[in-house]
């Protein structure tokens, strides 16, 4: 069957090149409906403060300020969103919980009068003691960031991620534990006291990053009449609009979010961020109102969650795991966000795709008083795997195994469980590990310091996918998607399956994607799913369509539906010429006219029963060399496997794996938001240090595996994450091996890495 | 946000240096201005554009000085042919400036007055004994680098002075200019040069501290990288303690004599 595929497993050129390349592409900074105006935040300058008093009349004098709405506004609003938990102030309530919090909007007729008003708005604080880190907030004592209690949202797939925050055993008086997660199997202690060698690492850090999408979050809102039209940077428009809908206690239907293209997101734009600040600025005012943020404002609008993990794990006298024990602490700052999933998930990925016969796995995710940490790309799986995978690599040296060698002996094989009662693993770990194992040691040198990393992530998130075909009567074809162009190519790969499902050419197929009021429904663009579930759903509308045409002939033709055959790109009827799509529709309507739709639904059914709809592996490996003077690291070669199933378009899914490598570069070796009290460093482009081309392996080899084993179209699995996940483990255990000293935390910066091989502290005692 | 200014575009030397003023600053790629006014460290009514006047972007011999105009760009010093034969040492470092985006649009004047301590081309002017030109509409005076350099952010141009060019001996001294790298700028740079006139060996050092420092002696011999790195004030940031910059001072003037005494020359 597969050699008769024309449109897909072929390399194509993404649509949005040439627009993308010439600037011509719009985005939503872009968007400026007549009589727009423009909006300014007020920030917080605290990092827990009470607010005493706004003064908003010397700026609402300032000439050109329409209106300054703060938070005593929206009383007749819901002040609120969060998609888990609806902790998230739109406007700071009575205090603030961090540094940049918005605290007021100023809308003016122009972005300068916005910005001089702003600056005229006098807010007075009391300042709060402020727990600035993870322990600091888990101390006995500490403030506390938040002191009510929200209910969480009832959405069924979130409710089990939901509890409320935790309440102490005393009488009601609560912390700033935001959520706890736990997963265990198995008689871990016995297994422990059995054990032939117990390895154990020290508390492991995973830094807070900044996703750093070129593109920061832009919203503009046009409320009128009753009806609320967003234009955002939003990977999830359905999302945003059940938060939006809440707010305004208005019917979803009357709230349409639409996205163009988005400048990247990379998990940083999931769920709602700016849109409700633009939404209550045209909501007060009446206007169109259009808020952009600069760079620093962005990277206070959301973060990577940083993580503290310690991890022991126990072994048989062959090197196989017969235990495995973590305890995960998350720094998710000032508002839960994501974070809640971002935990579950952590507990799901750090013990990494291995027969792991008792496990005990803790997690904690904590309210600081620092910017709000959200979604990341990997999702947990970076934060957990590096100290998963380093525990796995001190083990192999002390059991005298190589790298790969321990991973022969303890990865999952086929159709085998990594989380009890879900889907086996759909993927092939012991082939992509010799595939991993060539590349790299056929390139090795004497002096190679290879470390290897490999992940599995219950990925696809929940499968609620809709899409629709709408059949033209030229023969051209429309897909209507709800999943979000973020960069990643889903245009190009949601149009050659519908070419190829359809027979039709490639450049017959349009694609629109990310508009709630015209187009489908889509739950998210994350989790690598929109190949996996948004393309089952176009497969599934463009059979729908072709049953429908066959119908429509068979009126036509005045034959039993029997004796017509569906084919590329039309009907037949016995040994006929072939009929093509737009002459059947334009016979059936009787004039050149009509169309034919075709809708094709995902849920919880079928393939897509058994949790998660697909397993997203990261299998990558680096050689790495470091300065002995300096402690700076090189990396020789990258190698990464992607165990995809089928790739629809391997450009593509290259382009996805090098790109997810060389983020994960970042976190290993250069990137890490810095607060020194209550700000930021270094929220920056300066200062905040991303991988740049002279970064990159001297030796690149991106492979791609394909055993179609996936549940998506062709057997497709998804691809986006999987290669960033392992990164900080594998460079950190290259490192390990290069140096003789097990590192604690990433980012490998020269000095960190200077130090450790000179048994020096972590930083000058003065 | 950038505040409300005006800009003017003067075409003569003459016209600039009647507008040049502490409220009107001069403005050339602007790479460090506009940065330090979206800051609001600087906040000026005027910029003075300079970009229109060809003489102040010239590079040309005069007798025994290479004269490089005070608007020429990194990209500009580091292709000129006349700099990579007279100063293949000058003509190499600008070609590591910071990214290209930096070297096509900022200047080295800018890059001299802005001052900020992390610059390649003090260090390397310095090694290189360079005077800066500066002129006012009462006057003109030379300074050397040392006493052009007053601290971080501070020089000795008064603010109705313009910086019209920087001058290097020549035959100008070659050698090594290493650095240490990690992110936009320097952490540690340091340039070995052997001279023909006054003492023959000379060692400048840069980045690490508020101005750079010179060294000078009759023989490499006489350099003690140890005794040299102990000698200095390094500012710590994100890309350096104190310790660890010190440690990189000691490494990069051991290589830079070292490669240096062994005929290596960069440019
Ligand atoms: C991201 C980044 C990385 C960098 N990396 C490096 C690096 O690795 N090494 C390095 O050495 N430098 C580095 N730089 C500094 C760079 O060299 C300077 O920014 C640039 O040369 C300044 O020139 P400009 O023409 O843009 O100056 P402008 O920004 O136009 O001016 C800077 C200041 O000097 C004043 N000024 C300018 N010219 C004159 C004049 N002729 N007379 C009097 N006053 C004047 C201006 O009024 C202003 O206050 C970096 C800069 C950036 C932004």
């Amino acid at each position: 069957m597969s050699d008769q595929r024309t449109q897909v497993g072929v390399p194509v050129l993404r649509r949005d090149l040439y627009a993308k390349v010439t600037g011509a592409a719009t985005y939503t900074v872009d968007v400026s409906p007549p009589g727009t105006l423009h909006a300014k935040v007020v920030r917080s300058s605290h990092a827990h403060a009470r607010i005493t008093r706004i003064e908003r009349d010397a700026a609402l004098a300032t000439p050109g300020v329409v209106g300054i709405v703060v938070a005593e506004d929206l009383k007749d609003l819901f002040p609120r969103f969060g998609h888990i938990v609806p902790d998230h102030c739109i406007l700071a309530i009575g205090k603030v919980r961090y540094y940049g919090e918005p605290v007021a909007l100023v809308v003016a007729e122009s972005l300068f009068a916005a910005e001089d008003a702003a600056a005229a708005v006098e807010v007075h604080y009391e300042e709060l003691d402020a727990v600035m880190t993870a322990g600091d907030a888990l101390a006995d004592g500490a403030p506390l960031v938040h002191e009510e209690f929200y209910r969480a949202a009832t959405d069924e797939s979130f409710a089990a991620m939901a509890a409320a925050p935790t309440e102490d055993g005393d009488g009601g008086a609560r912390d700033n534990v935001a959520h706890t997660v736990e997963l265990e199997w198995g008689d871990v202690d016995a297994a422990f006291a059995d054990a032939h060698l117990v390895v154990e690492n020290e508390r492991v850090h995973y830094p807070m990053l900044y996703a750093y999408a070129m593109e920061p979050y832009n919203a503009v809102a046009d409320f009128r009449d009753g009806r609320l039209h967003v234009t955002s940077t939003a990977q999830h428009p359905f999302m945003v609009r059940t938060d939006l809908a809440r707010i305004f206690d208005l019917p979803l239907s009357r709230v349409r979010v639409e996205v163009p293209y988005l400048g990247g997101g990379y998990g940083s734009k999931s769920y709602t961020k700016v849109e409700p600040l633009a939404a209550i600025g045209s909501w007060a005012t009446g206007r169109p109102v259009k808020l952009v943020l600069d760079v620093e404002e962005s990277i206070y609008t959301t973060r990577a969650d940083s993580a503290d993990v310690t991890v022991r794990s126990a072994f048989d006298a062959e090197g196989r795991i017969i235990a495995r024990e973590f305890d995960v602490v998350l720094d998710s700052g000032a508002y839960a966000d994501n974070s809640p999933l971002v935990l579950a998930k952590t507990v799901n990925r750090c013990f990494g795709p291995y027969r792991v016969p008792n496990l005990r796995a803790r997690g904690r995710s904590v309210y600081t008083n620092t910017s709000p940490a959200s979604s990341y790309r990997g999702f947990g799986a970076p934060q957990g795997s590096l100290p998963g995978e380093l525990n796995i690599e001190k083990a192999a040296a002390e059991l005298g195994l190589d790298s790969f060698e321990i991973r022969r002996r303890n990865l999952v094989r086929p159709g085998e469980e990594i989380l009890r009662g879900k889907r086996g693993i759909d993927a092939d770990l012991l082939g992509d590990l010799e595939m991993l194992a060539n590349s790299l040691q056929s390139h090795a040198r004497e002096d190679s310091a290879i470390g290897i990393g490999f992940t599995a992530s219950d990925a696809g998130a929940f499968p609620v996918s809709t899409a629709q075909i709408r059949l033209q009567v030229d023969g051209s074809v429309l897909v209507l998607s709800g999943s979000t162009e973020m960069g990643q190519g889903s245009e190009s790969a949601l149009a050659q399956i519908a070419a190829e499902e359809l027979g039709v050419p490639l450049d017959a197929v349009s694609v629109a994607q990310s508009d709630t009021g015209t187009g489908p429904y889509e739950r998210t663009t994350g989790a690598s799913r929109t190949t996996t579930l948004a393309g089952l759903a176009l497969q599934r509308a463009c059979t729908e369509a072709k049953q429908k045409v066959v119908a429509m002939a068979a009126e036509v033709f005045g034959l039993p539906e029997a004796d017509i055959a569906s084919v590329p790109g039309g009907v037949q009827v016995a040994d006929r010429p072939r009929v093509p799509f737009g002459e059947v529709i334009s016979r059936w309507f009787g004039a050149a006219a009509g169309e034919v739709t075709g809708v094709g639904l995902v849920r919880r059914e079928g393939v897509t029963q058994k949790m998660p709809p697909f397993w997203e592996v990261g299998v990558v490996g680096v050689d790495v060399e470091v300065d002995p003077d300096t402690g700076a690291v090189k990396v020789r070669q990258l190698a990464t496997v992607a165990d995809v199933g089928f790739a629809i378009n391997p450009r593509a899914v290259e382009g996805q794996d090098l790109g997810a490598a060389t983020q994960g570069l970042g976190g290993a070796l250069f990137e890490e938001l810095i607060y020194d009290g209550p700000q930021l460093v270094n929220p920056n482009m300066v200062e905040y240090r991303v991988p740049r081309m002279q970064d990159l392996a001297e030796r690149i080899d991106t492979m791609i595996a394909e055993r179609g084993d996936g549940v998506g179209p062709y057997g497709a699995k998804g691809a986006g994450e999987g290669t960033l996940n392992p990164m900080a483990a594998a460079v950190a255990g290259a490192v390990a091996k290069a140096i003789g000293r097990w590192p604690t935390r990433v980012p490998l910066t020269p000095e960190r890495v200077w130090r450790l091989m000179n048994d020096l502290p972590e930083e000058d005692g003065e | 946000m950038l505040g409300t200014f005006t800009v003017s575009r003067p075409t003569e030397l003459g016209q600039a240096l009647d507008l040049i003023g502490e409220e009107s600053l001069a403005y050339w790629g602007g790479t460090e201005l506009f940065l330090a006014m979206k800051m609001q460290l600087l906040m000026p009514g005027n910029l003075v554009d300079l970009k229109g006047i060809p003489q102040l972007r010239e590079i040309r011999m005069s007798g025994d000085e290479l004269v490089i105009g005070a608007g020429t760009t990194h990209d500009e010093i580091a292709t000129d042919p006349g700099v990579r034969g007279a100063a293949g040492l000058l003509s190499s470092v600008t070609s590591r400036v910071g990214n290209s985006r930096v070297r096509a649009q900022g200047t080295i004047g800018g890059n001299l007055c802005f001052a900020e301590p992390r610059s390649d081309l003090a260090t390397v002017l310095l090694a290189l004994d360079a005077m800066v030109q500066l002129q006012s509409s009462s006057g003109e005076r030379r300074l050397s680098i040392t006493e052009f350099l007053l601290g971080p952010y501070w020089t000795a141009r008064e603010p109705e002075e313009l910086l019209v060019a920087v001058c290097v001996p020549i035959p100008a001294a070659t050698g090594v200019y290493l650095k240490f790298q990690f992110t936009e700028r320097p952490s540690v740079a340091v340039t070995a040069v052997v001279s023909d006139g006054g003492q023959p060996c000379r060692l400048a050092i840069g980045a690490v501290a508020d101005v750079p420092a010179l060294h000078t002696a009759e023989s490499w011999d006489e350099f003690d990288a140890a005794s040299i790195a102990a000698g200095i004030e390094p500012v710590p940031d994100l890309t350096g303690s104190v310790t660890y910059k010190r440690h990189l001072t000691e490494v990069l003037v051991k290589k830079a004599i070292a490669a240096v005494r062994a005929g290596e020359r960069d440019g």
